[in-house]
């Protein structure tokens, strides 16, 4: 009891603690923060993955899967597999509409050939798209008031999900968000039109170029498509780069649809064609499985394997089928982690250096809790002989200063979470903020306070305090270093979206990690106070009563 | 048949170390004390009487090999760990010249420390009431009932000693130890302590007083000599 009593004193009677508390609190915020948000942004990178490309990913770029309808009816056999999608993945040219006469502008984009449907089943991509029909007249009235251009039909939504235009019936085209560059980005994250343009109203000529089946460049093809919706996935990289069209079309525009195979090495018939070999189906450069729920990306796999097998023997068997599907070696079979793994892996690794480093942090905290509790115990090494006296024993006494260190850790923890909860959640905001300039109130404000500070201290001088007139002194220069900083600061893009994948910083705390950096600090600050309360517990009593 | 002494030690030694010199501060004092006796140690400074004390109070410890120390008849100097502490707590109350009180606890709070350390974390909520009350009384007694809720840096000297005696007595123990009560103190105040301490004797307290001054030794039942660390005559 009495133990618990000091303790409380000696934390609340004096400043030195305070400092150890902001101390452990600093360091603690600056874990939960830096963790928080690399955590946060592996979250996206792989939530985003998975939503994205579905759990496992069978691949086989350029000259594509022939069967794959086969392929997939094999795999929706599967207990494990929830559904499978086929996909046309390729780079292409897109002209835009704009500028407004002249030249238009040409972008690259990498183009995705999806089945609506299935493509849905697998991604939910529907979700991501951007427009959607305004519930009600309210908020149709908001939005026509904010830009007249958007008078969205109620149909945007259903078309995009459909790839076709419903009034026209015309195969249509989703873009990321970013892919045009006329949807700029609000600070709340939504996107308002610029230079008068609003994509869906817009058609883009597609140019995607074949690769033959000796593996040569044939003629490329081009092809008008109405933009029916655009999407944003929120992984900047794809918002950027991505468009989805109709898979039969992309098949079509890359030779890859189901059609006659001729036998070059024949002779010609003779009305001068090749004979016919069969039929050549129709190819796909990826299939994309989702899993059942409670079936990890790993398991689907091994079971995805399985079933390629199967389709390959199945297809090998069956003479009617010229072309025959590539050995499972050659395809690669992957989980979208193992998919994403280069972008994964690297930001896992920098996660796990940040907390090695950070640990050092503990480390600093454990020392600064030491050191001035080891100033403490010196200076109360009378206080300990009294108590030891008066029949406390050194477990007590012991017990004094550990619970001492114990609160400064678990009351500098939380204030540190706490901190650290304030900047994670308004991250977005304060990386503004750093983005631009700083305005001349902030510096104007700063070099106040200090003129009022130098004012002080030359009053603290001159009544003869140099503690005080230095304190202010120290104040005022200090403002004045923020001041000058606040000037010379220029708006600086620390998260650049094109560099992170993704248009915002994760706002999120990770919970679990500010738990166990809590859990650290309290352990290392007991730590840190368990060398100086030995030693108090090592005082001898007749020396620390020992006339002063 | 005599009743065995309260306080008994036999052939103490107590050397200090300072540097590389052992300094032999008690070169075999032997002591003793009755139930309910003042007894002064009257020494110069240097003269080991303060160890000799701390030494009764299992404060410290006798070197290796010499005599023993009894309390009430029972053999204490070779008590260890909460044993020891349990003797410093109940059996003997310390009053230092220089008070040392705790500077941030008030004046009950530092009355009440023995209690507090007697009753544990567990057992203080129990014994709370029962401490408080008998310890406020204790300082009303004293003359200090409105000082109660003061640091001990609001205080005089004087009643800082008093709130030290209240302390030493807060545990109701059989023997008050007093190293030099009235050192730091004008001859008026040190003069309204020792009559303190007298009226405590009165009513039946033991009481063992180490001094240097022969005036303040005198208002003792007995004086104990102790010349280069032995007990003289």
């Amino acid at each position: 009891m009495y133990a618990f009593q000091l303790a409380n004193r000696y934390l609340t009677s004096r400043i030195i603690p305070l400092i150890a508390v902001a101390a452990v609190a600093l360091c603690v915020a600056l874990v939960v923060i830096v963790v928080s948000v690399m955590s946060g942004f592996l979250d996206m990178l792989k939530s985003s993955g998975r939503t994205l490309m579905g759990d496992v990913v069978i691949n086989y770029p350029v000259r594509g899967l022939p069967w794959y309808d086969e392929l997939i009816a094999e795999i929706q056999a599967l207990p494990q597999a929830e559904a499978a999608t086929p996909l046309i993945d390729t780079y292409g040219l897109i002209r835009m509409p704009y500028p407004q006469g002249g030249d238009k502008e040409v972008v690259t984009a990498n183009v995705w050939g999806v089945e609506p449907r299935s493509f849905e089943r697998v991604t939910d991509f529907t979700k991501t798209l951007y427009w959607q029909p305004p519930k009600d007249e309210a908020a149709a009235q908001a939005m026509r008031k904010e830009d007249p251009r958007l008078q969205l039909s109620p149909q945007i939504a259903t078309d995009g999900a459909a790839l076709r235009q419903s009034g026209t019936n015309e195969p249509g085209m989703v873009m990321g968000i970013h892919v045009s560059i006329v949807n700029e980005r609000q600070r709340d994250g939504s996107y308002r039109n610029r230079f008068g343009w609003f994509m869906p109203d817009q058609r883009v000529t597609l140019t995607l170029v074949p690769i033959s089946g000796k593996g040569t460049v044939a003629e490329p093809r081009e092809r008008l498509f109405p933009i029916v919706n655009e999407f944003r996935s929120g992984v900047y990289q794809i918002d950027k780069n991505r468009v989805l069209v109709p898979l039969s079309e992309a098949q079509q525009m890359l030779r890859m649809d189901a059609g006659l195979q001729y036998d070059m090495d024949a002779p010609p018939n003779a009305d001068g064609s090749q004979p016919v070999l069969g039929k050549s189906p129709a190819r796909v450069h990826r299939v994309l499985v989702r899993a059942k729920p409670g079936v990890t990306p790993d398991q689907l796999r091994d079971a995805v394997e399985v079933a390629y097998d199967r389709f390959q023997l199945k297809m090998l068997q069956d003479s009617g089928k010229i072309a025959k599907p590539p050995r499972r070696d050659m395809v690669s079979i992957l989980t979208w982690e193992q998919h994403l793994r280069d972008l994964i892996g690297p930001v896992e690794k920098e996660r796990e250096m940040m907390r090695i480093l950070f640990s050092i942090v503990y480390l600093v905290c454990a020392g600064l809790v030491l050191s001035i509790f080891w100033a403490i115990v010196q200076e109360k090494s009378r206080d300990i002989g009294i108590l030891r006296s008066i029949g406390a024993s050194r477990p007590g006494v012991l017990w004094i200063f550990l619970q001492y260190g114990l609160v400064i850790g678990a009351v500098g923890g939380v204030v540190g979470v706490g901190l650290g909860w304030v900047v994670i959640s308004n991250i977005n905001a304060i990386h503004e903020v750093i983005g631009e300039d700083a305005p001349s109130w902030s510096w104007i404000g700063a070099f106040a306070v200090a003129a009022v500070a130098l004012v002080m201290a030359v009053r603290g001088a001159l009544a003869g305090s140099l503690l005080r007139s230095l304190l202010w002194m120290v104040f005022a220069v200090t403002l004045c270093v923020a001041g000058a900083g606040l000037i010379a600061h220029r708006g600086t893009l620390i998260w650049d979206p094109a560099v992170y994948y993704f248009s915002s910083i994760p706002d999120k705390v990770d919970w679990l990690t500010a738990a166990i950096t809590w859990v650290g600090a309290v352990v290392f600050s007991v730590l840190g106070a368990s060398v100086p309360a030995a030693k108090a517990a090592d005082i001898d009593p007749v020396r620390a009563l020992r006339y002063e | 048949m005599s009743e065995a002494p309260l306080l008994q030690a036999r052939d103490l030694r107590k050397t200090y170390r300072l540097g590389r010199v052992d300094v032999p501060v008690l070169r075999g004092a032997d002591f003793s004390m009755k139930q309910g006796e003042w007894v002064a140690i009257l020494g110069s400074s240097g003269s080991g009487k303060s160890t000799l004390l701390h030494l009764l109070g299992l404060l410290d410890e006798p070197d290796a090999g010499s005599g023993g120390l009894w309390f009430e008849g029972n053999a204490v100097a070779g008590l260890r760990g909460g044993a020891r502490n349990h003797y410093r707590n109940r059996s003997v109350g310390f009053v230092f010249q220089f008070y040392h009180l705790l500077p941030e606890l008030n004046v009950l709070e530092n009355a009440l420390l023995p209690c507090k350390v007697a009753a544990g974390i567990t057992g203080w909520p129990a014994a709370r009431a029962e401490a408080r009350e008998r310890v406020s009384a204790l300082l009303q007694g004293f003359g200090l009932s409105n000082r109660m809720q003061h640091r001990p840096r609001e205080l005089s000297g004087g009643e800082r000693q008093r709130v030290a005696i209240a302390r030493a007595l807060s545990n109701q123990p059989r023997v008050l130890l007093a190293d030099e009560p009235t050192g730091n103190l004008d001859a008026r105040t040190g003069g309204e302590i020792l009559d303190m301490i007298a009226q405590l004797h009165r009513k039946g307290l033991s009481i063992a007083m180490v001094t240097h001054d022969p005036a303040v030794a005198a208002r003792a039942d007995r004086i104990v000599h102790l010349v280069d660390g032995k007990v003289a005559g």
